[in-house]
């Protein structure tokens, strides 16, 4: 498998044919390859054509991403029977993933070449027929499963019999596609299981008239050239990314040449291109991006090898400097070797390598770094300047299926991080340092506001986590409806910032004995005593319902060694060692107070 | 020649110094319709030419697609 890695790897620029060489040889080591690998989707692709290719491609692009792909391609057009039917194949397949492509041609049927055989009205009843076609089909997947639903809109088309009095049409053919097009977005925006893929923006981005090789679409039924097929895909991933939690989190900056042009060792404040100027235009409007993306919640890493004195004063007296030093979460300028900077950052700011983008544009750091560290993503930035935006934009690696507040405010929040940490290395006393964070908690029961959060933090949350379980929002909604359960959120804030929603308790009531089934909480506020204080609210409350005995279990995973002393440090006594399972005890009896600096805010 | 047999052997899974006029269908596993047409894109690309529909039809050999290269002007050394 790693020899066919390799393959994939050292080919830059793939055709179709190679994909489908490479997807063979995957095939054949896929048994063994199942095994290693821990991240697994079920795909299913519905459509109204052959669509062939797409397969090879995911399951090579996939192979790339170290995630194992199970596929169920539906015959074509078979799609409404497959999705109405509760036993079919598809079902039984129990995929994650429903890709569900109708193409522009098949969803006109005939009136695709004679449209105006209908009226103006005839035409606006159809598009409310489709849609209402559209919704119940959906509404019958949600009710048979949970599987997330990729719905493609339709290609607008180029042409129209009317030709340029088309658009004097009181309910025209091309606006008809178009009203489709905006009324499945209107009726799938808040629902967080379906989402509606644009295709006929793919297909502009190709460009329409190059979708269709048309002796192929007469030949073998194509109606998407082969050769688009791998930036199709590139599309998909971006969905199915987010759905394995493969978010990357983090951008990494070099400086010289990449967020300005020169060097500021040696062109000066003066000297570096970065402003109104079309040399100068580049990087601004670039910096300009990654502020939006930071607004978004990407956080921002510097990476460089600069006296930081230079460097700062760019930061702090160049007129047309966008990003400040405020948006950034660590920032390594120094004489050191690129990868221990990047392991630093990492470590600065508590998140894994493989949260980390690093853009450079000095080709030689880029392979060292490819090479030390393959868990980092590296963007291959074009040599010119002036092509540096587009590929920016072109990442498609930060996208989450849903953004919560917490998401909107990641980048300031681990700014604020940083501001923590530098009053921690002034101070030695622990304490003290707490004291002068002036942490509030907010404790608050599970409610329809907090709930996908709460899911989000039991997915994502590997370090500080008792148990590790997973859980979807539909489960943390039942269990906080359900008298047997206490479903907490908690909130920290402190004088640098809001941190937002970072931990999540869920307790299961047994009479006298209360069981702590999940007891979590985000790396970034870990070792402010947060979690003393999410013990002792729900040590409060069994006392308050006179329980007699919390029991806390501890599953270890890979990574949760920090939660690992958790129960034994904070008054609970070993019980027995289950298989893969420790079971803690804590008598009521005893008292666990509140802790004197930590403001505390119960909300039921 | 070189270029042919390596997109050949690459798109059908055979070994270039296998390759020969009469190769086919009939004689390469997996040489179907849709391996066919892939090969036509895969050619398209490589030598910058469009194939015309008939010119896909008509094939049934490897010896038939030389004949549409040197038809496009490609010339293919032995």
């Amino acid at each position: 498998m790693r020899k066919i890695k390799e393959l994939i790897s050292t080919k830059e620029s793939k055709s179709i044919a190679d994909y489908f060489r490479l997807s063979r040889l995957i095939e054949q080591e896929s048994k063994e390859w199942k095994l290693s690998c821990d991240k697994t989707i079920k795909i299913s692709i519905q459509s109204s054509f052959t669509i062939n290719g797409i397969k090879e491609v995911l399951l090579v692009k996939c192979c790339e991403l170290d995630i194992f792909p199970e596929f169920y391609i539906g015959d074509y057009n078979q799609y409404f029977q497959e999705i109405l039917n509760a036993d079919s194949a598809l079902y039984k397949f129990a995929p994650d993933i429903i890709i569900v492509f109708i193409d522009t041609m098949t969803v006109w049927g005939e009136q695709y070449f004679l449209p105006y055989n209908m009226s103006d009205k005839e035409r606006k009843v159809w598009v409310c027929e489709k849609v209402n076609e559209t919704q119940s089909l959906i509404q019958k997947i949600k009710y048979h499963s949970s599987t997330k639903v990729l719905l493609h809109n339709f290609e607008v088309p180029l042409h129209s019999p009317l030709g340029i009095l088309e658009n004097k049409q009181e309910f025209g053919f091309i606006e008809a596609t178009e009203e489709l097009n905006s009324s499945l977005r209107r009726v799938f925006k808040s629902d967080n299981q379906i989402f509606v893929f644009d295709y006929n923006s793919f297909c502009s981005s190709i460009g329409k008239k190059d979708i269709i090789d048309y002796k192929m679409y007469y030949l073998g039924d194509m109606k998407l050239d082969l050769r688009h097929i791998p930036e199709l895909v590139d599309e998909y991933l971006s969905y199915i990314k987010p759905i394995l939690y493969l978010t990357k989190k983090c951008i990494v900056l070099d400086l010289d040449n990449t967020l300005w042009g020169g060097v500021i060792g040696e062109d000066g404040l003066e000297g570096i291109k970065l402003g109104p100027t079309s040399e100068g235009r580049p990087f601004q409007e670039c910096q300009r991006y990654l502020l939006s993306l930071f607004n978004r919640g990407v956080i921002l890493a510097v990476n460089s090898k600069n006296n930081f004195d230079d460097v700062l004063k760019v930061f702090n007296e160049h007129p047309y400097m966008i990003l400040k030093e405020k948006h950034f979460s660590s920032m390594q300028i120094n004489w050191d070797d690129k990868i221990s900077n990047m392991k630093a950052i990492a470590e600065d700011i508590n998140i894994g390598l493989e949260s980390l983008v690093f853009i450079d544009d000095d080709k030689l750091n880029r392979e060292m770094v490819k090479d030390a560290l393959p868990e980092v993503f590296v963007v291959d930035l074009p040599e010119d300047p002036s092509l540096y935006l587009r590929t920016i934009m072109g990442i498609n690696d930060f996208n989450m299926l849903q953004i919560t507040e917490e998401d909107k405010k990641k980048g300031e929040m681990y700014a604020a991080q940083k501001s923590r940490q530098e009053i921690r290395k002034k101070m030695t006393d622990i304490t003290e340092y707490l004291r002068k964070l002036e942490t509030v908690v907010q404790i608050e029961k599970a409610n329809q506001f907090t709930i996908p959060r709460i899911a989000q933090l039991t997915q994502k949350t590997n370090q500080f986590n008792v148990t590790t379980k997973r859980y979807l929002e539909e489960d943390i909604k039942q269990y906080a409806n359900s008298n047997k359960f206490l479903v907490v959120s908690v909130k920290v804030d402190d004088k640098f910032g809001d941190n937002g929603i970072t931990g999540v308790v869920i307790v299961i009531k047994e009479n006298v004995t209360w069981r702590i089934d999940t007891f979590l909480l985000s790396c970034r506020v870990l070792g402010r005593k947060v979690e003393e204080t999410m013990l002792a609210y729900v040590i409060e409350h069994a006392k308050k319902e006179n329980v007699k005995t919390i029991i806390g279990e501890f599953i270890q995973t890979k990574k949760n060694q920090p939660a690992k002393e958790f129960y034994k440090n904070n008054g609970f006594d070993f019980i027995k060692q289950e298989t893969k399972k420790e079971i803690w005890e804590f008598d009521l009896r005893k008292d666990y107070p509140y802790l004197d600096f930590i403001l505390v805010i119960r909300k039921d | 020649m070189e270029r042919l047999k390596s997109v050949l052997s690459n798109v059908l899974n055979i070994k270039a110094d296998t390759i020969t006029d009469e190769t086919s269908p009939d004689n390469v596993d997996l040489w179907d319709s849709l391996v066919g047409l892939m090969l036509v894109t895969e050619l398209e690309g490589q030598f910058n030419i469009k194939f015309s529909m008939d010119e896909v039809v008509a094939i049934k050999n490897v010896g038939d697609i030389k004949e549409i290269l040197m038809k496009h002007g490609i010339t293919l050394n032995k």
